[in-house]
Parts: structure tokens; sequence; C-alpha cells
């Protein structure tokens, strides 16, 4: 099939686009803070013997784990409005679905992270006299944190590219920007490519950074 | 002289395996008690039971004259703050000696004064530097434990819990996972220690150590205390049958005197 290829609409609307890249990164931002944040208290609850917090964090965990983004975007979307007493708009749902679901994956970081840590650590922790809040802070956090951040940055590439999925709800982020333009402008195929190479711009350094610190763990073992 | 510790009719069970059957000792201050006995023997875990890295099944445990725990019925039952508190008065060093890896050697000397006493700063570092120059190691300050060799290592743990200022040490196998030509440096450090009046209790099974140091040498067997008494008695002049039969698989190969100048 013949096409001409012709970017000029895309140059046209660079402003539009502009905004949708800054609303994907606002919206990758906020989800990744707010999701490692509650993810770390998630992590613990999975990881504590209790079972007052090891129950209700590994059912909220499975169900975010194994249910569709999209899916979860558009049931905070549609379906959450009518049991919550609050208005949820477009980037209120999509922020409660991304948020939730890196919280889920990141506490499993979180788990795997404090498991790795040798007994010897928490042993000598207890033995010095520190309770458990003091042994987790001090000792094997600090620790597990670092194993932790080459999976945190992978988190961190998912979820900007998962945040392309809050279009559907019409918030307006760099594929929906897209998605209106190419109506008016009749150019979804150069549009498209422009949001392809524009996301690519912003991950792949992320995705070199995850690949460089991974080999640097790796080599000091 | 004043009693420290006191063990009373101690037993612990994993399940259904009975790893201790019933012990019973005091300690003075001061005193240095060496625990011999083949593996599975319960030593260990006697000794994790005195600061409660393991929770008694039945017995009590006396520091300083204080019970720890109340009595409920016929069991005993523990506050974790009450644990937190007595582990903080008890020093333990172990067989893998455990430095927090992330710190430097000074910084994990500092971690319990710090976070645990909650000294100031400066009595932090007092401290310290302090107990850092007292396992000879103060030019090791600023070291990771990555960096130093598994004898410095241990001998910074110990610096780690002398620190805290225990009243009681407590050494769980400190040599155990140490090179050969290490082991000298540690049982050295440990020695200084009992000279100066620390209180220890030590699993060990460096024999010529607990000869030459212990003030008093007990020797488990399944859970029991078979033998006990001074290093001379049990170790040279064993009466049961099971300490005798332990010393003769140590004392299998020896070498004489070696003349080494």
């Amino acid at each position: 099939m013949e096409h001409n290829w012709d970017f000029s609409a895309v140059f046209a609307n660079k402003a539009l686009l502009l905004m949708g890249l800054q609303n994907t990164v606002i919206l990758g931002a906020i989800c990744l803070v707010l999701g490692l944040f509650f993810g770390m208290f998630v992590g613990m609850a999975r990881y504590s013997r209790n079972p007052v917090f090891y129950w209700p964090s590994t059912a909220f965990v499975e169900v975010f784990r194994n249910t569709p983004v999209l899916v979860q975007i558009v049931w905070f979307f549609f379906a959450f409005p009518i049991i919550s007493p609050f208005d949820i708009n477009a980037f209120t749902a999509a922020t409660l679905g991304l948020t939730l679901n890196t919280t889920a994956f990141s506490s499993e970081i979180y788990r795997a992270g404090i498991q790795s840590i040798d007994k010897g650590q928490w042993e000598a922790a207890k033995a010095l006299g520190m309770g458990y809040g003091e042994q987790m802070r001090r000792i094997i956090l600090p620790q597990a944190v670092k194993r932790m951040i080459p999976a945190f940055m992978n988190r961190a590439v998912e979820l900007m590219k998962m945040t392309s999925l809050a279009s559907v709800i019409a918030y307006g982020e760099l594929m929906h920007q897209a998605k209106t333009i190419s109506t008016i402008e009749f150019n979804p195929i150069e549009m498209y490519t422009a949001v392809a190479l524009l996301f690519f711009a912003l991950i792949y350094p992320a995705a070199i950074a995850v690949q460089h610190f991974e080999k640097r763990l790796a080599a000091r073992g | 002289m004043t009693e420290v510790l006191r063990i009373e009719n101690l037993h612990k069970s994993f399940d259904e395996l009975e790893v201790l059957k019933g012990i019973d000792l005091t300690v003075k201050k001061g005193e240095t008690v060496v625990l011999l006995g083949a593996s599975g023997s319960g030593k260990s875990t006697m000794l994790r039971c005195v600061n409660f890295m393991e929770i008694p099944t039945s017995g009590r445990i006396v520091l300083q004259g204080e019970p720890v725990g109340r009595e409920d019925g016929e069991r005993m039952v523990y506050a974790e703050k009450e644990l937190t508190l007595l582990r903080a008065r008890v020093g333990m060093v172990f067989q893998h000696f455990n430095l927090f890896p992330h710190m430097t050697a000074k910084e994990n000397v500092m971690e319990g004064p710090k976070t645990v006493l909650k000294l100031d700063a400066a009595e932090c570092h007092r401290r310290a530097d302090k107990y850092l120059e007292k396992v000879g190691l103060g030019w090791k300050a600023d070291a990771y434990p990555s960096q130093l060799s598994g004898g410095q290592q241990q001998r910074i743990a110990i610096a780690r819990a002398l620190a805290m200022e225990p009243e009681l040490m407590l050494f769980d196998e400190a040599t155990s996972a140490l090179d050969p030509e290490l082991v000298g440096e540690v049982l050295e450090t440990m020695k200084e220690l009992a000279e100066e009046g620390m209180t220890m209790v030590i699993v060990t099974h460096e024999l010529g150590f607990a000869y030459t140091v212990a003030d008093r040498v007990l020797f488990l067997s399944e859970g029991n205390i078979l033998e006990q008494g001074a290093p001379e008695a049990v170790l040279i002049h064993p009466q049961e049958e099971g300490t005798k039969n332990f010393l003769r698989g140590h004392g299998s190969f020896r070498l004489p005197t070696p003349q080494l100048d």
C-alpha cells in the first residue's frame, strides 16, 4: 500500500502532544512514588507471621496481580464511583488503578528483597536489643533496598508504558492526545508513530540505566 | 561473689524433639564458663535460651537475681519489651560474626549504643573508639566488613557487643567459622576479656582454650549436663564415659609441643 508520510500535522500539534507527554510523566511519577511507598507496607505485611496482616495483604496482592491493569483502570472509572463517597475523574481513576497495581507488584519486590537478607542479620540486630521495627529500619531495609533497585527501575519502566492505558478513560496523557489529534487531522499513521518514538525516547534511557545497574550489582556479588 | 545468671530446670523442645532436658547452672560475676559437647548436645540452644534468641519451653532464667517473664499457671509468659531490654544487657557473639555489611566497623560498634541505648553522639563515639581499641582494631574503624579478614570481623563483632557494656557475654562457637590461622587472635581477645573480669558463657570446640581460660567447664550430652567442674577435673580427669569418649575423639591426633625458636 502506498502512503505518503507527512509529519507536518504532528509538528503543528506539538504543544498538545507535549502536554500529553507531560501528563504521562506526571501520572507515572505519582503512581510510582505512591506505589513504592504503600508497597513497602504491604510487603512487610506479607512478610508478617501475624494473620491479621498477612491475609488481607495477600488477598490484595493476588487480586491486583491477577487481573489486567486495563480492567482495573476501567473499573475504578466506571464502577468505583457508584460505591465511593467522592467524585472520581479520569485522573483519579487512573491514579488509583496504576498506584494499586504498582503497590501490589512492588510489595513482592520488597518481600523478596527482605527475604534475601541473611537471617544472621536479624539475629545480630535482635541480640543487640533492637525491636522488630528497629531491626527492619536500621539493618534489614537499608541492605534489602539496595538489592531491590534494579527491580524497582524495571517497575518504573513498566508503569510508564501502562500509563497509556489511561487513554481509554480519556485522561489526557500522550496516547489520548494523539488519538484526539489524529481524529481531527486524519493522520493516525504519523501520529502513532510519533507517540511510539516519544515513548521510546522517554523509556529507553531508563531501561539502559537498569541494565547498567544490574551489571554493577552482579559484579559486586 | 554475686550471681549474674541462674538457669533453673531449663527445657527446650523443637516440635517433638527435646533438645534440653532440664539444665541448671549458676554463673557468678567475673566467671568464665565453657560449654562443651558433641554437635546436637544442646549447648548452642542452651546459650541461645539465656538471651531468649530461643524461647525456653519451660524453666527459668534469672538475671542479676530478677527472674525473666512471669508465671501464668504452668507456663512462663514473656513480654516482647522485657526480652528486648534483657537482650540489650547481654552481649552475644555469633559463629558467623553477622556484622552489618552496610556499616563501617565503627558504625557497627556504635549501632547498639545509638539505636538501642539512645546515647548521645559523643558517648557513642567514645564507646566505639574505646572498644575498637580494646580489640586492637582502632586502625580499621572506617573499613567495611567485606574489607576485613574473618578474625578481624569477629573482633569487631566482639567490640559491637562490648559497646553495650553488657552484664554478661555469650559466645556461640565464635571461632568455628574461621580459618585455623585466624582463630588465635579471636581467642586471645576473649582471654583478655576473661582476665579483666567479664562474666562469660562460651560454647566452643577449642579444648586448649577451655583448659586455659575457663573457671568451670560443663560437658553436655543429649540435653543434660553430664559432667562439670574445674577444667583440670573435666578435661584431664574425666569421670563419665561420655566425656571420655568425646575427649578421645578430640585427642586422636596431637602434636608434641612444637619448637618454635
